[in-house]
């Protein structure tokens, strides 16, 4: 058996023994260097109560070279690709060391969730949220938890029913008045939402961002 | 650590800087194939100066680029070769490396000992030596019982400052397997050989697990002895003291993260080796060679040969590591 398949079983077994950790790994296919990574959202974050996946693929030079990873489960967050999962993580990169393992890589995940570096993004609209208004930011990664993770949703919310069909404007972390405000004068909805989620028309930045320039992104 | 012993600190600083730079660039603009670009107009742009006019961290540069274009055709560590090998490769460069590797031939230093330029340099190097030494040593079957029963104390270490054993014990089996190997035949019946453990560093997954394992020892004993080592641990690259656990996490324990004076001093006094470095840096005539002194009770030292940001192995005429002319 080569030193990667004995070292990556011994990770694996290491995980299913592990009652405390809540970190979960199985395999996807045949492959015992292909793998599924789950593990809880973290409490007091938006992403609490979702169950995170994440893809795990181990190269050939494992554990020399860092596991690649990227998240299954859609998740709005400022150094996540919101659009393929991608994660902005040092120790994914040149900090990686064979010290590290799938189970220890994981849980840096989990605390990626809870600290987010926004100086460093992988998603520059969702950092900009992030670092413009924050209220806003963590009630569309609530909503993303929710419709993505399974998550239970806005702690406040007058009915706990799961929305009946996605919501594109709270996927986008917008406001409805402020779509509903530019679809008035004409334009689709879909255009819209993609240049007011562009713009980070959004909160106190709003008022910075005059009708004028709105009007200008949709027509180009 | 003298502060003689950390002068050179500053000297490797610089190409891990770059390094880190590197990466950070990439990372920052991953779809824009520029900052590769940049990189070989800044190559191109010193070509028509003469070395003798670089600034130490630009002969660094220009070096580990140099290594950096051999990388992938190089085994991770070759055969021996005769030390002209190397000054022929300097014939058009700076004066200065001729004669400082006249220098080192006079000395009785007439062979070398490629390691691959890939950031494990200093490490494979030392392994290999550290192995070829018991292999050599006139008292073998001794030498092998103390070098394992040393790396088997060693693991206390690494338990003490928390990595898991799943995560060394490969590493461990690897290295003590081969030195093992030199007194006891394996189940084919076969013993180690100069061949076979040349053979065995240059296979990547034997390789690499010596030099990981090599690290770790290297971390531990940083981690542990911290306020010893504590007021030499700098960042490489902005120059800022460091605390030992991100010193380690960050330039110890990764694979291709250079070793500068802390690390080789920490691995040569785990590994209780007396090791020379040859300093070839053409900036003078003669060659500066820094002692890492961890065993008084024997004569037989290891010798690396230093180029800015790079080390290989230089050897005696007949192959033994030890120069008479600098005992």
């Amino acid at each position: 058996m080569d030193a990667r398949l004995r070292r990556v079983n011994k990770e694996i077994a290491d995980c299913k023994n592990d009652k405390t950790s809540n970190i979960h790994i199985e395999l996807i296919d045949d492959s015992p260097f292909h793998l599924k990574g789950s593990f809880p959202g973290p409490e007091e974050t938006p992403y609490e109560g979702g169950k995170f996946d994440v893809d795990i693929v181990i190269p050939e030079s494992y554990p020399f070279q860092p596991v690649k990873m990227k998240f299954i489960t859609k998740v709005y967050h400022p150094n996540i690709s919101s659009a393929s999962g991608a994660i902005c993580l040092d120790i994914l990169k040149d900090a990686w060391s064979p010290v590290l393992t799938l189970k220890s890589t994981l849980i840096s995940l989990q605390s990626l969730l809870c600290s987010p570096e926004p100086n460093d993004p992988q998603d520059a609209e969702v950092a900009k949220h992030y670092t413009t208004s924050r209220s806003s930011f963590e009630e569309t990664a609530t909503y993303w938890t929710q419709i993505y993770a399974g998550g239970p949703g806005p702690k406040k919310e007058k009915s706990m029913a799961k929305p009946s069909e996605r919501d594109e404007i709270a996927i986008a972390g917008l406001d409805k008045a402020h779509v509903e405000k530019f679809e008035g004068i004409g334009f689709e909805r879909g255009k819209v939402i993609d240049v007011l989620r562009r713009l980070n028309y959004r909160g106190a930045n709003a008022a910075q961002i005059t009708d004028d320039r709105v009007v200008e992104e949709l027509l180009k | 650590m003298t502060s003689e012993e950390s002068e050179g600190l500053e000297s490797r600083t610089e190409s891990i800087a770059n390094e880190v730079d590197e990466t950070t660039a990439a990372e920052a603009k991953p779809q824009s194939p520029g900052s590769q670009l940049e990189e070989v107009t800044v190559c191109t742009a010193l070509s028509g100066v003469a070395l003798a006019d670089l600034s130490h961290s630009q002969l660094i540069d220009l070096n580990q680029n140099a290594l950096n274009d051999l990388v992938p055709n190089r085994p991770l560590i070759e055969g021996v070769e005769p030390i002209s090998a190397l000054r022929a490769e300097y014939e058009s460069g700076s004066p200065r490396f001729r004669t400082q590797i006249d220098g080192l031939t006079d000395a009785g230093f007439r062979l070398l000992r490629r390691a691959r330029g890939d950031g494990d340099c200093f490490y494979r190097a030392v392994g290999f030596a550290f192995v070829e030494q018991i292999f050599g040593d006139q008292e073998q079957d001794m030498a092998v019982a103390s070098a394992l029963s040393l790396l088997e104390s060693s693991l206390e270490w690494l338990d003490a400052v928390g990595f898991q054993r799943l995560v060394y014990e490969d590493f461990y089996d690897t290295l003590c397997g081969l030195i093992q190997n030199i007194a006891t035949p394996e189940m084919n019946g076969s013993v180690l050989t100069e061949a076979t453990l040349l053979d065995q560093f240059q296979h990547p997954e034997a390789s690499n697990s010596i030099v990981a394992f090599l690290r770790l020892l290297t971390s531990s004993h940083l981690r542990l002895n911290e306020e010893e080592y504590s007021p030499f641990l700098f960042h490489p690259e902005l120059g800022e003291p460091m605390n030992v656990r991100d010193f380690c996490e960050n330039f110890v324990e990764g694979s291709g993260k250079e070793a500068d004076h802390v690390q080789i001093t920490a691995l040569c006094r785990i590994l209780r080796l007396n090791v020379k470095v040859a300093y070839l840096d053409g900036r003078s005539d003669t060659v500066d060679f820094v002692d890492f002194q961890n065993d008084s009770t024997s004569k037989r030292f290891i010798t690396l040969l230093y180029r800015p940001g790079h080390y290989d192995i230089l050897l005696t005429d007949d192959g033994s590591p030890s120069a008479a002319a600098l005992v």
